[in-house]
C-alpha cells in the first residue's frame, strides 16, 4: 500500500500572459482515492491539472505537499511522490516499450548508474498491470492508440509515485479502451492505494469511476463531493449549460446525464 | 510468473545493450584504424617503424618532419573537432526533437566561423583570443535565434528558419571578410568555407582538446537527462529534470565544444547534421547516443579527409567530401519530413 499524503492547493491563480485561467481555486486532493476534473473547453481544468502537477507555476496562492511547498521540494525528490501523464506525450523515434517505459524511473536513478533490480521490477510490474509485458520488446511505432496509451501510463507507474495525474487519459481512444484503461487505473488505485487525479471529458465515465469530483466553471471550483452527491441535472446545466436529465446508471448505479437536444425528445416537438 | 516478466525485459534489454557495445566498439576501433592511416599516408610513404620511431621523439630522416609537423595535427585536429561537432550536433538535434534543429543549419558554426575570420585574416591573432571570440560569437548566435524566434509561445519550425536566415546572412560576412583579407590567400578562405584540416599546427590545438576534455564529458554525463528531454517539456518535468538548467548546462557546453573547434579547423560541412543520425540508425534508440555520435563525427571527419588528401588527381579540403556526403541527406530529410508533414 502506498503512503497517505496531504496534497492541497490554496487559492492559487494561474495563466497565461493576462489572462487568469484559473481563480483563486482552494482543495484538497481526498488521499488514495480516484477524482475527477469536470468542466467544459476552456474551463481551465487542464491548467488547473498542470498547475498542481508543477508544470505551470501559480501567478499566487500555495500549492503543498504533506505541508512542504512543492516548489521547495527538489524536484528529483517531488518526482518520486507526484507523477503526471501529459496529454500528448511525445514519442521518441524507434525506441522499445521496455526502454520507455523504463525512462519513467529516471528520478530513482543516479547519474551514471544502469538499471538495478528494483528498476527492472518496477518495470516489470509497471507492464504487467497495464498489461503490456508481451509487447517489451516491441518498437512503439509498431502500436496502436490504445496500447500506446497503455505504454504511456506503464511509464508513469514504473516512477511508482503515491499520487498520479493524468491528463485526460482517454482522449482519442474507442470507448473500448477508454473502459479498459480507466478499469486498469481503478485497479491500481483499489490494489495499490495510489492516489490518482484526472481530467476527463465524458462526465459519465466520471460519474463511474470517480471516487470524487472536483467540478470547474471558468476557472472556480463551483461544486466538489461524491458524483452521487453532486452530479446533478442543475450541476451539468451549470457547467456545461447543457439540459439533461440524471438517471441512476443502470450497470454502475452512479449518475448518469442523458442529454436533451432540440430533436428526438419524446412527446415535444422541436422549436 | 513476475521473475518471467523480468527475465524477459532483462533479455531484450541485454541484446540491445550488446549492441551499443559493439557498434560503439567498432566505431572506435575504425577511428584508431582512421587515425593511424591519417599517420601513415602522405607524399612519401614510411615504413610503419619508423613512423612509430619519429613519434617517439627520434630524430628519422624525413619522417620526423612529415609525421609530426604534418600529419600528427592534421589527424588530432580531424579526431578532435570530428567528435566535437558529433557530440554536440546531437544534442542540440536530441533536445529539440529535430534533425534540422543542429548548429550546421542554424547557423552556430557561421556564427563562430565570422569571429574566427575576424581575429585571424583581419587582426592576425592567434590561439586563446580566437576560442574566446568564437565562443562569445556561438552563444551569441544562440541567443539572437532564441530572441528572433520566440513568439507567443516556443516553436520548432520557427526557429529553424530563422536559423537558416541567420546562417545565410553569416556565412555571406564570412565571405566578405575573406574577400578584404585574404583575397590571393586560396587555402585560407576554404578552410573558413567549408573546413579544412590542412595546414592544422600543433600550437593550434591545445583549446581544442582542452574544450573536449571538459566539455564532452559533461554532456556524456547528462547523456540520460538528454534522454528525459527528448520525451518534451512536460513529461521532463514530472520525470524530476530541472529543464531550464539542464537545457542551458548542455547547449552552454555544446556551443562552446563547437565553436573552438570551428575556429581550429573551420565549419567542416555538415558533420555536425550527420552524426547523430547515422548514430541512431547504428545503435537504435534505448541507450544513450552521446559517445557513439562523437565516434561518428570523427569518423566522418577522418575519412573524408583520407578520401579528399588521396581519392583523386587534385587535393580536395574535408569540407568538401563531407559537403558532398551532407547535403544529398538534407535534401532527403527535407523531403521525408515534408511527406510526414513535419515542417
Amino acid at each position: 500500500m502506498t503512503q497517505t499524503h496531504i496534497f492541497q492547493a490554496e487559492e492559487i491563480v494561474a495563466g497565461y500572459d493576462n489572462k487568469m485561467v484559473i481563480q483563486e481555486v482552494s482543495l484538497v486532493i481526498p488521499s488514495n482515492k480516484i477524482s475527477v476534473i469536470i468542466g467544459a473547453n476552456a474551463c481551465g481544468k487542464s491548467t488547473l491539472l498542470k498547475t498542481l502537477s508543477r508544470l505551470t507555476k501559480p501567478v499566487s496562492g500555495n500549492i503543498t505537499l504533506d505541508g512542504k511547498l512543492i516548489s521547495k521540494i527538489p524536484s528529483k525528490q517531488l518526482a518520486r511522490v507526484v507523477g503526471l501523464l501529459p496529454q500528448s506525450p511525445i514519442v521518441p523515434e524507434g525506441i522499445s516499450v521496455a526502454d520507455l517505459v523504463g525512462r519513467g524511473r529516471f528520478p530513482h536513478q543516479s547519474l551514471l548508474s544502469g538499471w538495478t533490480k528494483k528498476d527492472y521490477e518496477a518495470v516489470a510490474e509497471a507492464m504487467r498491470i497495464m498489461n503490456i509485458t508481451e509487447l517489451a520488446n516491441h518498437n512503439i511505432d509498431e502500436l496502436s492508440g490504445g496500447q500506446r496509451q497503455r505504454v504511456w501510463i506503464a511509464m508513469a507507474l514504473a516512477q511508482q509515485t503515491d499520487i498520479l495525474f493524468l491528463d485526460e487519459p482517454t482522449t482519442f481512444l474507442d470507448i473500448t479502451y477508454q473502459v479498459e484503461i480507466l478499469d486498469l487505473l481503478t485497479d491500481l488505485n483499489r490494489k495499490h492505494g495510489t492516489t490518482i487525479v484526472m481530467v476527463l471529458h465524458d462526465i459519465n465515465l466520471s460519474a463511474r469511476y470517480a471516487d470524487y469530483i472536483f467540478a470547474l466553471r471558468q476557472g472556480k471550483l463551483i461544486v466538489e463531493g461524491e458524483p452521487l452527491k453532486v452530479i446533478t441535472s442543475t450541476l451539468v446545466k451549470d457547467i456545461f449549460g447543457l439540459d439533461c436529465m440524471v438517471i441512476k446508471d443502470p450497470v454502475s448505479g452512479s449518475p448518469f446525464a442523458i442529454p436533451k437536444g432540440r430533436y428526438h425528445v419524446n412527446n415535444e416537438k422541436a422549436p | 510468473m513476475k521473475n518471467e516478466s523480468v527475465g524477459f525485459i532483462r533479455a531484450g534489454r541485454r541484446q540491445r545493450r550488446r549492441r551499443w557495445i559493439f557498434v560503439t566498439g567498432s566505431l572506435a576501433a575504425l577511428s584508431f584504424i582512421l587515425c593511424c592511416a591519417m599517420l601513415l599516408l602522405g607524399n612519401t610513404i614510411y615504413p610503419v617503424m619508423d613512423v612509430i620511431r619519429a613519434l617517439s621523439g627520434e630524430q628519422v630522416q624525413g619522417a620526423s618532419f612529415a609525421v609530426n609537423t604534418i600529419r600528427l595535427p592534421r589527424m588530432l585536429a580531424g579526431l578532435f573537432a570530428g567528435f566535437a561537432f558529433g557530440i554536440a550536433g546531437n544534442t542540440f538535434q536530441t533536445m529539440l526533437r529535430n534533425p534540422l534543429a543542429n548548429p550546421n543549419v542554424i547557423g552556430i558554426t557561421s556564427g563562430s566561423s565570422v569571429a574566427a575570420v575576424f581575429c585571424i585574416v583581419i587582426l592576425h591573432t592567434s590561439g586563446a583570443v580566437v576560442s574566446i571570440a568564437s565562443v562569445i560569437a556561438g552563444l551569441a548566435t544562440v541567443i539572437l535565434i532564441y530572441v528572433l524566434s520566440r513568439g507567443k509561445s516556443f516553436s520548432i519550425g520557427r526557429l529553424i528558419l530563422i536559423g537558416i536566415g541567420i546562417q545565410a546572412m553569416l556565412d555571406a560576412l564570412v565571405s566578405y571578410l575573406l574577400l578584404i583579407g585574404a583575397e590571393q590567400d586560396l587555402p585560407a578562405a576554404f578552410r573558413w568555407l567549408t573546413g579544412s584540416l590542412n595546414g592544422s599546427q600543433m600550437d593550434e590545438l591545445p583549446p581544442l582538446v582542452l574544450s573536449v576534455f571538459i566539455f564532452a564529458p559533461i554532456i556524456i554525463v547528462l547523456g540520460k537527462h538528454l534522454s528525459i528531454l527528448e520525451l518534451g517539456e512536460q513529461s521532463a518535468t514530472s520525470l524530476g529534470v530541472n529543464t531550464d538548467k539542464t537545457r542551458v548546462l548542455l547547449i552552454f557546453s555544446s556551443v562552446c565544444m563547437i565553436s573552438i573547434a570551428t575556429a581550429t579547423t573551420g565549419p567542416i560541412a555538415f558533420v555536425a547534421f550527420l552524426s547523430g543520425p547515422i548514430a541512431k540508425r547504428l545503435v537504435g534508440a534505448g541507450f544513450s547516443n552521446v559517445i557513439p555520435a562523437g565516434l561518428v563525427g570523427a569518423n566522418l571527419v577522418l575519412a573524408a579527409d583520407l578520401i579528399g588528401q588521396f581519392a583523386f588527381v587534385a587535393r580536395y579540403p574535408v569540407g568538401i567530401i563531407t559537403g558532398i556526403l551532407g547535403a544529398p541527406y538534407l535534401i532527403f530529410l527535407l523531403i521525408r519530413m515534408n511527406r510526414k508533414g513535419e515542417l
